[in-house]
């Protein structure tokens, strides 16, 4: 036999080309979304009792974690929710709180959840929430876990013999195969992370069908990811950076653009007419009235600007109030910088801010200090006054009296 | 052809091996006599090497090593004369709260990193040359002796893997390939790891740490199984039984 080296690098190329961008991605519909396991589910096969046993570990270790957030309250109210759109399974999982200021939230394939308090930050309403967690609820529905690892052993096990296979070749032809099998590493890598997008746009779809069963607004799923592409732009401009747009390729996820465009679709698609769907926005609002303000102040402090105000503005679209107002100043304050006069922008947040009756208590502190440095002695020593009113044990209540007298 | 066996026979003999490697505080004398030792839940995973080289965990054997271990230590010790309890659970203390150990094994297991970093993988630290091992749990340790009453705590981890059938197969290609002159013959993926760190409750200091690594780059041969009786037997004495003092109390025996 007598191939030429350019010709095998050419047939292995080629076959890596059809592998990536050989199939289209077609959306994936919701009514073909059927839950793969029941209520009360066994690990029942070999791989996935041992993935069960590990994960056993994992939730005493994520369970006793000092990261969660646990009032009891508000542990509830996600248990709630879950309960609403987990499918068959909603009342085997359960749902973690960690305080962690990111977008995101992570299903384990025995059923439980890690949401990051900053999901909670970002959501406007109890249906975006509960699109989340439905998505995520989908992943363990649909076994994706055990499907991915599968997946991902059953391409490990034929690359390996592939190149094997291909060294004992091209050693009986006395052909150098190295670059080859360099190809078709490439390839198998690629088609890994093909096999994870197609599963998180199973987990979309299926999603938007759990959250429109239990009578919430399907619309909100694709509004949350118009939030994080608005988020992720601005945050990038105000570093002076793109967003990552290489998306398509060397991601696990289906860029946001294209999940989006799919998610409104599908959201049509479940609808049913005379049915009432709800976003539930005045019980979002109850359930984290009190953690809102740690939320708030986590995000500000991660000194990510562009994201910071794009949240800010985002919540303020269901209207302003004190708190918002108060956390549009730090956001400036934190910054500092004197060409985009922040130290006026602030002020201003603080001004606008104790307009509001919500108005936090540092708000009048801030307010006093931002007088006090214009020159306002009169009116910093009134809103100073103010804020040891609001809060009179506040640890810097001395130093606050002090500025007052001084 | 011969050349090819030759080299061939070279690779496989080297291809097996056992090693420990084990450091001491440079005041620690191994504990004798009656002394009372906490064992720590070991932390015991085995699994499947696939063809593909990942390691699948492997529910009954993780249960059936586990058990095995536990009962290998308990007969080793009790050759020892020491006073054992081994907690199969955060609970198995009596009147500790499982809390208290939970958060001991977090910081040991954030230490152990530590020394394995440190005096294991090669990022060796100039402060601590020729100190032995000058690592300590701090006061969580000494607060877990002085509530208890034991002397010592031993933290246990163990993993176990074999190769599955498509791995030796694979194992099986790459031997045979030799022969056209494309040659892989030790693809290995299976074997031991496993490390006992032992800590004084008296002083909270790690007093003892070794690592044990068995395997063979051959896949298919097997440098022990702790899933068996003897294997499990085998991995406690390869680890624990030949603990050595200090470097102090070395030089103290030594000397006329």
């Amino acid at each position: 036999m007598n191939w030429s080296r350019r010709a095998v690098l050419g047939a292995g190329g080629s076959l890596v080309a059809a592998t990536a961008t050989g199939v289209a991605e077609a959306r994936i519909m919701p009514k073909d979304m059927v839950p793969l396991i029941g209520p009360g589910y066994r690990a029942v096969d070999q791989d996935e009792k041992g993935m069960s046993q590990q994960m056993e570990r994992v939730e005493e270790e994520i369970s006793g974690s000092n990261l969660l957030i646990k009032d009891p309250q508000l542990t509830a109210y996600l248990g709630d929710l879950i309960g609403r759109v987990g499918g068959p399974a909603a009342k085997d999982m359960r749902i973690y709180l960690a305080r962690i200021p990111e977008f995101n939230a992570a299903m384990f394939p025995t059923g439980f959840a890690v949401v990051f308090s900053g999901l909670l930050l970002r959501m406007r309403n109890e249906a975006q929430l509960a699109g989340v967690v439905a998505h995520e609820s989908a992943h363990f529905l649909r076994k994706h876990q055990l499907r991915q690892w599968r997946d991902v052993r059953r391409k490990t096990d034929i690359f390996s013999f592939l190149a094997m296979g291909a060294g004992v070749a091209g050693g009986a032809a006395g052909i150098y195969a190295g670059d080859l099998v360099q190809l078709a590493q490439l390839g198998t890598i690629l088609s890994l992370l093909k096999y994870n997008r197609t599963l998180e746009a199973e987990a979309d779809a299926m999603g938007v069908r759990l959250l429109a069963d239990s009578g919430y607004d399907p619309m909100a799923m694709s509004e949350t990811w118009d939030q994080l592409i608005g988020e992720l732009d601005l945050s990038a401009k105000y570093r002076r950076k793109r967003r990552d747009r290489d998306f398509s390729l060397f991601s696990t996820h289906p860029s946001p653009e294209s999940r989006m465009a799919d998610l409104k679709i599908s959201a049509e698609e479940v609808k049913q007419p005379g049915k009432s769907y709800d976003a539930y926005r005045a019980r979002y609002l109850t359930a984290l009235a009190k953690i809102r303000p740690t939320l708030l102040d986590d995000q500000v402090k991660l000194n990510d600007p562009g994201a910071s105000q794009y949240v800010v503005n985002t919540l303020a679209k269901d209207g302003w109030n004190g708190l918002l107002r108060f956390y549009e100043g730090e956001v400036w304050r934190l910054r500092n910088s004197q060409k985009m006069g922040d130290e006026a922008r602030a002020a201003q947040g603080y001004a606008a801010a104790i307009l509001y009756a919500d108005a936090p208590p540092d708000a009048w502190r801030w307010h006093g200090i931002m007088l006090l440095k214009s020159g306002k002695r009169a009116e910093a020593r009134a809103a100073f006054a103010r804020y040891l009113q609001l809060a009179p044990g506040a640890p810097d209540a001395a130093l606050v009296r002090q500025m007052m007298a001084g | 052809m011969r050349r090819v066996a030759l080299a061939l026979l070279g690779s496989v003999a080297l291809a097996g091996c056992v090693q420990t490697r084990q450091y001491a505080d440079v005041e620690f004398a191994p504990p004798q006599g009656d002394y009372k030792l906490l064992v720590m839940r070991p932390d015991v995973t085995v699994g499947s090497v696939t063809t593909g080289g990942l390691v699948e965990p492997r529910a009954d054997w993780t249960e059936t090593s586990r058990a095995k271990l536990l009962a290998a230590l308990r007969a080793q010790q009790a050759a020892r004369g020491g006073n054992v309890l081994i907690m199969e659970k955060r609970n198995s203390l009596p009147g500790i709260d499982p809390e208290m150990i939970a958060e001991l094994e977090r910081l040991h297991y954030a230490v152990g990193s530590s020394i394995a970093l440190h005096k294991y993988s090669g990022a060796y630290l100039p402060t601590k040359r020729r100190k032995g091992l000058d690592w300590t749990l701090g006061e969580d340790a000494v607060a877990l002796g002085r509530r208890t009453g034991y002397d010592y705590a031993l933290f246990l981890h163990a993993e176990d893997s074999f190769a599955s059938t498509g791995r030796v197969a694979l194992q099986v290609l790459g031997i045979a390939g030799c022969v056209v002159g494309f040659c892989a013959p030790n693809i290995g993926g299976a074997g031991q790891f496993a490390y006992a760190s032992l800590v004084d409750l008296k002083t909270g200091e790690v007093v003892w740490f070794n690592v044990l690594q068995a395997g063979s780059q051959i896949a298919g041969i097997k440098m022990g199984d702790i899933r068996t009786d003897e294997g499990a037997a085998q991995m406690v004495d390869r680890l624990l039984d030949r603990m050595k003092p200090g470097r102090n109390v070395q030089r103290r025996e030594h000397q006329p």
